[in-house]
């Protein structure tokens, strides 16, 4: 693991938090959008195990992580403050597939990795640009980082629960609504439900899907086997060296915890 | 040694270490739990963090011991130390059929008597003296090399570990993880049940390694939630001959290099301090 100094851990809404740290130059350059790093508050034992968190964004050297406190992991890590160290390792599994005419649809903290996609797909080298990102959140105070994605001069769909900001009602009703008239390839990242929805509609309207998955990780790096995605194939995949992201038609949504 | 399990099936160890920092620091590699047939291995979630701890229900996934011995043995092999093969049975059969497999193969078996045997109903091989005798006895007519017993901590530990030293087994493996649950969902209640491993379980591994190396004369491997070279000191004081390292590996794959490290310092200090020394 190397170490890391936050430059900045700043609440972006209720529970939400960007996190920033200074990465050594020749350890940055091998970051791919979609790959994720394993973060350990230093020396502690609880929490044991190091949290996985996907790239939001890479600016100079600093590796930006935008998260959400959803347990003791990440309850501790936003205690953190500016010039403390943590220790990462990255970075890992593998990166987003490498798409064309294709949209992004993003439930709540689900939109984190998808910064870095949108800054590395302004050359058009590697990675291409979304034609449109679709974002929901429960309410408008959930919706983060909207003048970051809107830099990149892409059209953002947004959604809230509430109604409380754009399209009243959930993510994946703006994506029907979309493939109706036009169907593209989805890569998608968000909630287990939501998740679903879009695999059902990728399938309804042929479109091929993406998912970025989640589910418990342990080690990261192929050695315990434990974040396990059932696939319709014989084999079950491991998270952390097959994906994150799958194609939706091989998962088995039936065993998935 | 890194403990079972806690490595993959050494596919991506090279990416980690260079081949000499494994020659200069690892002693052997115990691979992870080879059963005859392949195994899918258990749903998720198959892990869950405990305060300083882990609980896991992995399921022995493997891809059987032929695809092992085609596929991945020879990697193992390739990063020049001893490769001790754990072996996972259901029945003493399985057991010795593996050994078979293994001959000429492989450094050394470490046989996994944490296991349900099928012909009995599924009680575990660890809590029946009886089998583990003819278990260990019968891999031994087949086995000439290197042959561990991996204990589990419950159950008549300390009568195994005597059977094993009767029976020919050069060493225990003191031990295996501990039988845990985790509450997943409160309604309807929705459990893990795996085990428990990391620092929370170090103490009572600690003690079991303390006592059994007082009963036997064989060798006692320590392993039980060593992360730091003080741990790994901890337990050879305490008796144990050699040393494994298992969840340390899930938390920093290069665990094993700052363990050793910190144990040459610890013991330099000790001798510089002993007029043995």
């Amino acid at each position: 693991m190397y170490e890391a100094k936050i430059v900045i851990n700043k609440k972006e809404a209720e529970n939400i938090y960007l996190l920033g740290i200074e990465i050594p130059k020749n350890v940055l350059k091998k970051f791919q959008p979609g790959q994720f790093l394993k973060i350990k508050i230093n020396q502690r034992m609880d929490p044991l195990i190091p949290r996985p968190f996907t790239v939001h964004a890479i600016e100079e050297n600093v590796v930006y992580i935008l998260y959400q406190i959803v347990g003791k992991g990440t309850k501790s890590l936003s205690k953190l403050r500016k010039g403390e160290i943590l220790e990462f390792l990255g970075p890992l599994g593998k990166p987003f597939p490498k798409l064309k005419n294709y949209v992004i649809c993003a439930g709540g903290i689900g939109i984190a990795g998808f910064g870095f996609l949108l800054q590395k797909s302004v050359n058009k080298k590697i990675f291409y640009s979304p034609e449109m990102i679709f974002y929901g959140a429960k309410t408008k105070e959930e919706l983060v980082r909207l003048s970051f994605l809107k830099r990149f001069g892409i059209p953002v769909k947004i959604s809230t629960d509430d109604g409380s900001k754009g399209y009243k009602g959930i993510v994946t009703d703006m994506i029907e609504e979309e493939f109706k008239k036009d169907p593209r390839t989805v890569l998608a990242c968000g909630p287990k439900p939501m998740l679903k929805r879009v695999a059902e509609i990728g399938k309804k309207y042929k479109a091929k899907t993406y998912l970025v998955m989640e589910t418990f990780l342990a080690c990261g790096t192929g050695f315990c086997m434990g974040c396990v995605i059932p696939l319709k194939r014989k084999k079950h995949a491991h998270l952390c060296i097959d994906g994150p992201t799958f194609l939706a038609e091989e998962i088995d949504f039936e065993f998935l915890s | 040694m890194l403990a079972s399990g806690t490595w993959g099936l050494g596919e991506n160890l090279d990416k980690f270490f260079t081949l000499k920092e494994i020659k200069e620091n690892i002693g052997a590699l115990v691979t992870k739990g080879i059963s005859v047939n392949p195994r899918k291995g258990n749903p998720p979630p198959r892990t869950f963090e405990t305060p300083c701890g882990l609980i896991n229900s992995i399921g022995i996934e493997n891809p059987g011991i032929k695809e092992f011995k085609r596929n991945y043995l020879p990697k193992i092999k390739s990063y020049g130390v001893p490769v001790i093969v754990n072996l996972y049975g259901e029945e003493v059969e399985e057991f010795l059929e593996l050994s078979q497999e293994l001959k000429g193969e492989a450094d050394g078996l470490e046989l996994n008597i944490s296991c349900p045997n099928v012909k009995k109903g599924g009680l575990f091989f660890s809590y029946d003296s009886k089998t583990v005798s003819k278990l260990v006895k019968k891999v031994r007519e087949i086995w000439k090399d290197f042959l561990a017993v991996k204990l589990s901590p419950v159950g008549p530990v300390y009568e195994i570990a005597e059977i094993c030293e009767k029976y020919g087994a050069d060493t225990v493996v003191v031990a295996n993880t501990y039988p845990a649950l985790a509450v997943l969902e409160f309604k309807p209640l929705k459990v893990l049940q795996g085990g428990l491993s990391g620092p929370a379980i170090k103490p009572l591994t600690l003690r079991l390694v303390y006592d059994i190396s007082k009963k036997i004369k064989i060798s006692v491997i320590g392993c039980g939630g060593i992360v730091s070279g003080k741990d790994a000191l901890e337990y050879l004081l305490c008796g144990a001959k050699a040393f494994q390292v298992g969840t340390a590996n899930l938390i920093d794959p290069r665990a094993p290099i700052k363990i050793i490290k910190e144990l040459r310092s610890l013991t330099d200090g000790l001798c510089s301090k002993s007029a043995s020394c």
